[in-house]
């Protein structure tokens, strides 16, 4: 109880401290917003022009950025300070870190309040209830149980992702770059049915980079396109368990990791 | 001696990348895997249809093909080396730019050259395995190749100019990362980098025309791809050039006006 007291008196200040350049606040919530809607606009283009995209209707396929986006806006908000990591060990503010009586990964997801987060969200929300509202699925309890379930397991999902760039970014301080890749990959390719792309490059984004995991098997299962998906329908099924059980596992990762991390000063 | 000075300002950054390995490596991995997944997914979008907005199958992959290995031209990571002009002015060590036997806006001019040389290299590495691996097509004919490699370098002048004007802001707004990220998105969108414009409604494409993003990527990559022909290539270019004019002006007098913002400690 008193973490959670002191997690947010930490936050209430990050978020008066952000407040002090007034419109670089502003920009922020701007650009957290614009960058959703690129991925909108690039969803948009591909199902004007290219309708019918692997056997799904456009309203099948607009949830699947929907999940995508609202997952990765509450990644942002709670666990987003991962990604970027690397500055924070790149100017020795972990060593501070480790000295301080707060667990490292709470203290560098408190370090800095993410404002970019309010404008995700809203634009996250905004494209969730479009695409809930053109679906012409029959939205019952368990359904929508099962939606929510899978965003989170996609913010898990992703959060794991970005803690496992993190975990090598205490070694190599430069493998921050593969943080801005894996945001821009699954911004583009997570978006859309992957069943479009050839069997090995869809096999690469599913077993090598999982972020078939994160949108488009949960919502091949939701709109009946489970068994379609090149995997068996239980791992498409179990994708918010595959989320669970990877942040656990990047979490175990940061924990081994910060015990071999080695600053400037040995 | 001034060529000697301005090629050690313009090789500091790409010295940088070249003495990080991991980074370099890093760089060649994502490059390829961006090439195939990008032809791999416009082949694929393809598959059940034609030509569409004016692009058949080839010109579309070579555009999304080309538009990756364009995005190498300007993608140094001058942070890690703190010299970019958003740490120069809040560690308050700009002022060490207008203390040097060096303009701050021709020492800026050379790291940007040094950068978009290097990526260059890069990315015209990158279009010649493309090429011989048939990803790409080649251009239409020795005219097509002579104006796109014009047009690409007017396109550049004309970033480099607008990330220019994002990184001067700082002598007014101390920060500019936010307006960065709007830069790159609104960059992004409006060059044709996620999709190529031709994809967009009309609306869309007329708006754009009025900004100088399209002149950046889309106008040269139309013009390589033949979606621009040869006959509307010298409006294009003069549109890029009054782009490359108005923009050189406009910087000139920012930088004038940032000189009078920078005080050193002590006034």
């Amino acid at each position: 109880m008193n973490a959670v007291r002191i997690a947010w008196r930490i936050t209430r200040l990050n978020f008066r401290a952000q407040l002090e350049y007034r419109s670089e606040f502003l920009l922020m919530i701007a650009i957290g917003a614009v960058w959703q809607v690129s991925v909108i606009v690039f969803a948009t283009v591909l199902l004007t022009r290219f309708t019918g995209m692997g056997g799904w209707d456009s309203s099948e396929v607009l949830l699947i950025p929907a999940t995508r986006m609202l997952a990765h806006a509450i990644f942002v908000l709670f666990l987003g300070r991962m990604h970027g990591i690397g500055r924070i060990i790149q100017e020795g503010m972990i060593d501070t870190y480790l000295v301080r009586p707060m667990p490292v990964f709470r203290q560098v997801q408190l370090s800095y309040f993410p404002t970019n987060a309010i404008g995700d969200l809203t634009v996250a929300v905004g494209l969730m209830v479009g695409a809930l509202s053109r679906s012409d699925l029959d939205w019952t309890a368990g359904r929508i149980t099962y939606l929510v379930v899978c965003v989170l397991g996609g913010m898990l999902l992703e959060a794991a992702l970005f803690t496992a760039v993190a975990c090598a970014s205490l070694r190599f301080p430069a493998a921050d770059y593969w943080g801005r890749w894996l945001e821009e990959l699954l911004g583009t390719f997570g978006s859309y049915p992957l069943n479009v792309l050839p069997r090995a490059v869809s096999g690469f984004l599913t077993f090598g980079l999982p972020l078939a995991f994160v949108a488009y098997f949960p919502a091949a299962v939701l709109t009946g396109h489970g068994h379609d998906t090149g995997v068996p329908y239980w791992l498409a099924a179990a994708s918010p368990l595959l989320g669970l059980a990877a942040f656990l596992g990047a979490r175990l990762l940061w924990r081994w990791s910060l015990g071999h991390y080695t600053g400037v000063n040995g | 001696m001034a060529v000697l000075h301005a090629w050690r300002s313009a090789r500091v950054t790409p010295l940088g990348e070249l003495y990080a390995p991991p980074r370099v490596t890093a760089a060649l991995i994502r490059l390829t895997v961006q090439v195939v997944l990008v032809a791999s997914l416009w082949n694929g979008l393809y598959q059940q249809t034609g030509t569409t907005a004016g692009l058949d199958r080839e010109q579309a992959v070579t555009y999304a093909v080309m538009a990756v290995l364009a995005s190498r031209l300007r993608e140094l990571d001058q942070y890690a080396g703190r010299d970019t002009v958003l740490q120069h002015m809040h560690f308050g060590t700009i002022v060490y730019w207008y203390l040097r036997p060096l303009a701050p806006q021709r020492y800026y001019a050379l790291r940007a050259l040094g950068e978009q040389l290097y990526g260059f290299a890069w990315a015209l590495a990158g279009l010649a395995l493309c090429l011989a691996a048939g990803v790409v097509r080649p251009p239409g004919s020795a005219a097509v190749a002579g104006v796109f490699a014009l047009s690409l370098l007017l396109g550049q002048l004309v970033l480099y100019y607008v990330m220019l004007v994002i990184d001067q802001l700082c002598f007014w707004t101390l920060r500019n990362g936010a307006a960065m990220l709007i830069l790159v998105f609104a960059q992004n969108l409006l060059s044709g980098v996620y999709a190529p414009l031709w994809f967009f409604p009309d609306w869309f494409i007329t708006l754009s025309s009025f900004l100088p993003f399209q002149a950046t990527l889309s106008v040269p990559l139309s013009l390589y791809v033949g979606r621009i022909p040869l006959s509307d290539a010298a409006f294009q270019l003069c549109v890029q050039a009054c782009w490359v004019l108005v923009l050189a002006l406009f910087t000139r007098f920012l930088w004038r006006r940032a000189a009078l913002r920078v005080v050193s400690q002590g006034g």
